[in-house]
């Protein structure tokens, strides 16, 4: 298979079914029209791609699926304009993509090592690829876990996902939700009250985290605290992207740009480019 | 190199409008302003002051369709096509900052790994006059960016006005190809040698703006680069601005640009390339509301950062300043970058 990077022109891809998450959130399943493309296009877990809602505009998206699937899938939340558009579109209609943009996270770097995933309410999307992958790759990690919050169990992103990984043997989840409901089980509670009561391995571990801003300067300084190193600390940024690839500045962080730099980033990094999250 | 008549001038003007879509300095009468646009070869003005515009927007317009399409709802079939501007053009009269400012941006859309194809086609098919700046203007510090008074390379010809004559310089095989059908005569290397004279008067020429904060320059960019300036510089900085991203629009080597999807009439949609500043609160405000640069101060200091920094500068290979003055010009919040060098200058004095 060659990598096929689409650049300029947008290539049409069709929705071959879309999949009600939470509130506001779908899953868009896509396919190349192009059959070459659809055979070819491969990406690396933690990269994005722009996608064409036909006349309403483009916006950027990270790829969630494992890309060792066939065909791909995008999870997005109707939150502007063009997201909007795409959440009206139905099974049959076209989209455009380009991409793939960005690095990707870095497998090779972090082989050996114990994996912690720290997501909050949708930040769940962009590392779901990389769970995907560690699972699939299992032999090549110590320990894995996942800390997973969100508002309400109503929130949860992947719900079906959730319920397959809890039941994976040396897959350790911990899910809580910050407002329960008389049928929640489980922990209630900001995801930070979950790292009192889950033994987290510190040595030779590597934590990846996303969601919001909020929730990840609290899990940042868990993780620190416990001593997980900086360059332990791996995040996907989001921007406001317009070109993925260097040119409109719009996701400038600092001296390096979100589209072509990142945007997975460490968080000794992060640290260094002087902006927010 | 050659000795030409100040009528030849509008000679060399009216044959390249045989070929080019001319582009050039004149007087709008009616503003009291010179603007740099398309021109016709009789309104040249070489003499008018530095124009209000770089030609920034000849190769970069403001609002550009890049890309064309249709999409049938109903066939579920959709028509894309890449937009691009083949027109041949030349700029006339060109001052050596905003020459440098041109080559600034062509090593941004064409010398990083993703050469801009829309970019490239207006580039393409280009010819350049410069214009050698024998008086600064005012507001010029050119001589502290090293991009002035006179133009070093990127030019098909280049004229100096000599006095009662022009000096003709030839910069590429195109300039060479187009003026030899002329049979001007050559110049001596005592018209070189006169026009060196001038130059270097113009540099002695230079306001206190430029003389000052002359050799400066480097070391702030030292300071911008390392991060060793106070928060409270870049607070100062940026409670003066108002936001308006009028530098941003006027400055020679600022590149940053919106995309949007719009409808027509016509029921087609362009994806349209539109000028963007960074000094705008919504410039990185993200759809979900979240805005990693909220302060006014962070956007202020990305701009001067983007001017200042050796990390920005690898993409333009010198500093993303060219000394032209416009953004202090047009400031309402007086912190054009002369300013800013001093406000950093001070600094580093306490």
């Amino acid at each position: 298979m060659s990598e096929q990077k689409i650049v300029t022109v947008p290539e049409i891809a069709t929705i071959e079914e879309i999949k009600d998450e939470i509130v506001d959130v779908k899953t868009f399943y896509l396919r190349f029209d192009n059959k070459e493309i659809d055979g070819n296009f491969t990406f690396k877990s933690g990269q994005f791609i722009m996608c064409t809602v036909f006349g309403a505009g483009e916006f950027a998206v990270s790829l969630p699926p494992s890309p060792e699937n066939d065909r791909f899938h995008i999870t997005v939340r109707r939150i502007g304009k063009v997201t909007n558009a795409l959440h009206d579109l139905q099974v049959g209609d076209k989209v455009g993509i380009r991409g793939p943009f960005g690095n990707g996270f870095p497998f090779e770097e972090i082989k050996g090592k114990n994996v912690i995933y720290v997501a909050g309410g949708i930040g769940l999307i962009p590392l779901r690829s990389s769970i995907v992958h560690v699972l699939q790759h299992r032999n090549d990690f110590g320990r894995i876990l996942l800390l997973y919050g969100s508002r309400s169990p109503q929130d949860l992103m992947y719900q079906y996902m959730l319920e397959q990984w809890q039941k994976i043997e040396g897959f350790e989840t911990f899910i809580t939700v910050d407002n329960g409901t008389p049928e929640w089980k489980g922990n209630v509670g900001i995801i930070t009250t979950l790292f009192d009561k889950v033994e987290i391995p510190v040595e030779n571990t590597v934590a990846f985290v996303c969601g919001p801003p909020v929730m990840f300067n609290a899990v940042i300084k868990e993780l620190m605290q416990r001593g997980i190193k900086d360059d332990m600390i791996i995040s996907t940024l989001e921007r406001h992207m317009k070109c993925g690839v260097g040119k409109c500045q719009h996701c400038a962080i600092g001296r390096t740009l979100v589209c072509t730099d990142g945007p997975v980033y460490t968080y000794r990094q992060i640290k260094t480019l002087g902006e927010q999250i | 190199m050659y000795l030409i008549k100040k009528n030849d001038v509008k000679k060399i003007a009216k044959a390249l409008e045989e070929k080019y879509t001319l582009y050039g300095p004149y007087l709008d009468e009616a503003f009291g302003q010179c603007f740099f646009d398309k021109v016709s070869a009789d309104n040249i003005d070489l003499n008018a002051p530095i124009p209000a515009n770089p030609p920034k927007h000849v190769v970069f317009p403001h609002l550009e369709t890049i890309m064309q399409y249709k999409y049938d709802k109903n066939a579920k079939k959709a028509d894309i096509a890449m937009v691009f501007d083949d027109v041949p053009k030349a700029l006339f009269g060109l001052r050596s900052c905003d020459l440098t400012g041109l080559q600034c941006i062509d090593r941004f859309f064409l010398g990083q790994e993703f050469v801009d194809e829309v970019y490239r086609h207006h580039r393409s098919r280009m010819f350049i006059v410069a214009n050698t700046c024998v008086v600064p203007f005012k507001q010029c510090f050119c001589v502290c960016t090293d991009s002035g008074p006179a133009a070093q390379e990127g030019y098909d010809l280049n004229l100096t006005d000599l006095g009662d004559s022009y000096l003709l310089e030839v910069g590429s095989e195109k300039g060479k190809a187009f003026i030899e059908s002329f049979n001007f005569p050559k110049a001596t290397q005592e018209h070189v040698t006169q026009k060196q004279k001038l130059v270097e008067k113009s540099i002695t020429m230079f306001e206190d703006i430029a003389t000052e904060s002359k050799a400066w320059v480097s070391r702030v960019m030292n300071r911008v680069t390392t991060g060793f300036i106070k928060e409270e510089v870049w607070e100062y900085i940026g409670n003066q601005c108002i936001e308006c991203g009028a530098c941003s629009y006027v400055c020679p080597t600022c590149t940053c640009f919106n995309i949007n999807d719009a409808n027509t009439i016509a029921g087609n949609t362009e994806r349209l390339r539109t000028w963007d500043s960074c000094s705008y609160e919504g410039y990185s405000r993200m759809a979900g509301g979240h805005n990693p640069r909220k302060p006014i101060e962070d956007r202020r200091n990305k701009r001067f950062f983007c001017k200042l920094s050796y990390s920005q500068s690898k993409k333009y290979l010198r500093p993303g300043c060219v000394g032209c003055g416009r953004c202090a010009w047009v400031c309402p919040g007086d912190i054009g970058l002369p300013n800013v060098v001093t406000y950093i200058r001070r600094e580093i004095h306490e």
